[in-house]
């Protein structure tokens, strides 16, 4: 039984050079990832918001969620934050001139998202149409998702027993599978919610700061922010974009740094392996010097 | 050299009774959370998703278990058998925290009857699941760690009661099999519980760079899964000091001292080239300014320093190590400095916007103290029943 096991160190130390060799080019770059970025989304214009709040209800109607308020703070932003039972939200700023600039915040329904690279069992999911699906059927309730998002969207139900998680749908299961555009988009009445592909989107944007240059600020939020986001944002010439809520992020998605150390490091197993073989052939040796020091030592 | 032996003292005593009261307590709070939902106990919010069960039970308690895999690495596989006998309590508390772990992952999820999900439905791009599928393979290679400890115990000596007994020859079959297939196989698991260390303990430290908008700059380092690493093998002899000591106290034994002043040697070693490696990154990236730049970040780097640095420097004295209270204080701060530091990384070092705050609830930390007293209370079980601790 010895020499089995003395065989095995072998052939495991012999293995661990070539698996070290092998192992060395570990950290290619990932490509990004693309899928639904020729998905459908929405194009949120803060210039022509008025912010009467007729897409928050119709969200609340179409998603079937009880009305939400938090009254601290001021009374406009009330609820102050989105929530298990607000999927999407008018937040209102206001500039020293007291101007005041509204913005929706819901999903963003990123192109390659935090919270489907951090879900472990794949519960959260980019789909071609373009909207990011929760699956309730695999989710476990970890809440890694709400940590990884960088703006906080996804929401749990810490009032249930058994909670889900909850967000915008971008209506993928409610009107989108027949065809109909965005509840929030139908109910606006200023047309500052456009709903379409994500190219078109871009194209609408782009005419719309080339018509009006002294009303909008010659940036797209989410054309290239984070990878890209289905939902993208016009601000007015004077308001910065990160004033309402929507962070200087970079144009790297979260997932890349996480994916490329998590990919590096399991390379086709071999870096797991190698650190094996390395220990195996460690044991071997330190196990072979230590009998030979008892045969020689004056205890045996 | 002198064999393990069950202590068969009185097992209630009143430490006994006080760690179920801790129990019962955290039974309670645990009730409210199963059936009326986190809301009636956690403070746990929207921006702070994962509070002191996550930090605490699961980071620090995987953190803290690394007394199994790094005695394992240092008696077995560099060969140092003259600690051999620090190795058994090592692996035993390496399984009670694993399963301590494993349990208080349950508590944490939301929806806890899923669990299971992590078998069948894979995301390879998620650290959270290498993390998953390392604890529960690791967990399962210490329970074959530990499976000689009960074999030895009870091999050629199974006498179950009542009606059960028609079961004696076949469970005496299973231990005498066992036993024969581990002696042949046993080094294999060995190697693969140092393999599934390495890999879960520096993909927790991974975890928050998913957020990197969220993570002050102290911590949010592309190494920070290298980091996690040398942190918990640094801080695993140091746990193996701080239960030694602790075990021959409260047990009234023999003090371990020399033993495991010898061991302390090593210590250095590990929380050198952590901090090194800590030092060197967060001076490449210009980070080591917002250590002095005070708040909240600021200060808390300070103090995780603080508990690092200064066990490292007294560690090299030969008096300080011989004393068991300074051996012990020593051990006692590396451990707070790992607690520290993954408190920082995954509640403090987090500013996760949206106006909220995160401070534990009753509920939050009665249910932790829970699960500490129930790991100590299983620790207590198995060295009075089965032949973990040597008389030397």
């Amino acid at each position: 039984m010895a020499m089995d096991r003395r065989k095995f160190f072998k052939v495991a130390a012999a293995g661990c050079g070539t698996a070290c060799a092998l192992a060395s080019p570990t950290f290619a770059a990932d490509s990004a990832r693309r899928i639904g970025a020729d998905g459908y989304g929405m194009l949120q214009d803060s210039v022509r918001c008025i912010g009467c709040k007729a897409c928050q209800s119709a969200c609340k109607q179409i998603n079937k969620l009880p009305p939400d308020s938090s009254l601290e703070g001021d009374y406009y932003d009330s609820p102050r934050d989105l929530s298990d039972s607000t999927y999407t939200l008018i937040k209102m700023h206001q500039g020293e001139s007291g101007e005041a600039t509204f913005v929706k915040k819901q999903c963003m329904h990123c192109i390659d998202p935090a919270c489907q690279s951090a879900c472990l069992v794949g519960a959260l999911v980019k789909q071609e149409n373009g909207a990011v699906e929760w699956d309730g059927n695999k989710c476990m309730g970890c809440r890694y998702c709400m940590v990884a998002c960088p703006y906080n969207v996804p929401q749990f139900q810490w009032k249930e027993a058994i909670p889900a998680i909850s967000k915008c749908t971008l209506c993928a299961d409610t009107r989108l599978n027949k065809e109909l555009p965005t509840g929030c988009t139908t109910s606006c009445p200023a047309g500052a919610i456009s709903f379409g592909k994500r190219d078109d989107l871009l194209k609408v944007a782009r005419e719309r700061i080339a018509a009006s240059p002294e009303l909008y600020l010659d940036h797209i939020y989410g054309e290239k922010e984070i990878g890209g986001t289905n939902v993208i944002y016009l601000t007015k010439k004077k308001v910065a974009f990160a004033t309402l809520g929507l962070p200087d992020l970079g144009f790297k998605a979260p997932p890349r740094l996480t994916e490329s150390i998590q990919h590096g490091v399991f390379k086709y197993f071999i870096p797991p392996v190698a650190i094996y073989a390395a220990l195996g052939g460690i044991m071997a040796f330190t196990n072979r010097k230590n009998k030979a020091e008892e045969k020689g030592g004056p205890d045996e | 050299m002198s064999k393990a032996a069950p202590l068969h003292q009185k097992f209630w005593t009143p430490n006994a009774w006080l760690l179920v009261f801790f129990m019962a307590s955290a039974a309670v709070f645990a009730y409210f959370r199963f059936v009326y939902g986190f809301g009636s106990v956690t403070n746990l919010n929207p921006s702070y998703p994962m509070g002191i069960w996550i930090a605490f039970d699961v980071a620090c308690g995987v953190a803290l278990a690394a007394g199994g895999f790094t005695t394992c690495l240092v008696v077995e596989i560099f060969g140092r058998h003259k600690y051999h006998s620090l190795l058994r309590p090592a692996l035993l508390t390496a399984f009670i925290g694993y399963m301590l772990v494993a349990m208080a992952v349950m508590f944490d999820l939301g929806r806890w009857y899923y669990i299971w999900h992590t078998l069948i439905y894979w995301n390879g791009n998620s650290v959270l699941f290498e993390v998953a599928w390392c604890v529960m393979l690791y967990l399962n290679v210490l329970a074959i760690e530990n499976l000689p400890n009960v074999i030895e115990q009870y091999k050629g000596k199974v006498n179950l009661p009542g009606p059960l007994s028609a079961f004696n020859k076949t469970s005496e079959g299973f231990l005498s099999r066992s036993e024969k297939i581990l002696r042949r196989v046993g080094v294999f698991f060995v190697i693969a519980g140092v393999v599934l260390s390495f890999g879960h303990q520096s993909s927790l430290g991974t975890m928050m760079l998913i957020a990197p908008n969220k993570l002050h700059e102290l911590w949010m380092t592309a190494w920070s899964p290298l980091l996690f690493l040398l942190s918990a093998m640094s801080v695993g002899l140091p746990m193996v000091i701080f239960e030694g000591t602790l075990a021959s106290y409260f047990f009234g034994r023999k003090s371990e001292l020399p033993l495991l002043a010898d061991l302390a040697r090593i210590i250095p070693l590990f929380l050198g080239t952590f901090l090194l490696l800590r030092f060197a990154d967060l001076i490449y990236r210009g980070a080591l300014t917002e250590a002095l730049a005070g708040g909240r970040q600021g200060n808390a780097f300070l103090v995780e320093m603080a508990l690092f640095v200064v066990p490292f420097v007294l560690l090299f004295v030969r008096k300080v190590r011989e004393n068991g209270t300074g051996l012990f204080l020593c051990a006692l701060s590396i451990i707070g400095g790992v607690v520290a530091y993954r408190f920082n990384v995954f509640l403090i070092g987090m500013d996760m916007g949206g106006g909220w705050n995160y401070f534990p609830s009753v509920g939050e930390f009665a249910i932790t103290f829970g699960f500490l007293a129930f790991g100590v209370f299983l620790y207590k079980l198995a060295v009075n029943y089965l032949p973990i601790l040597e008389d030397h």
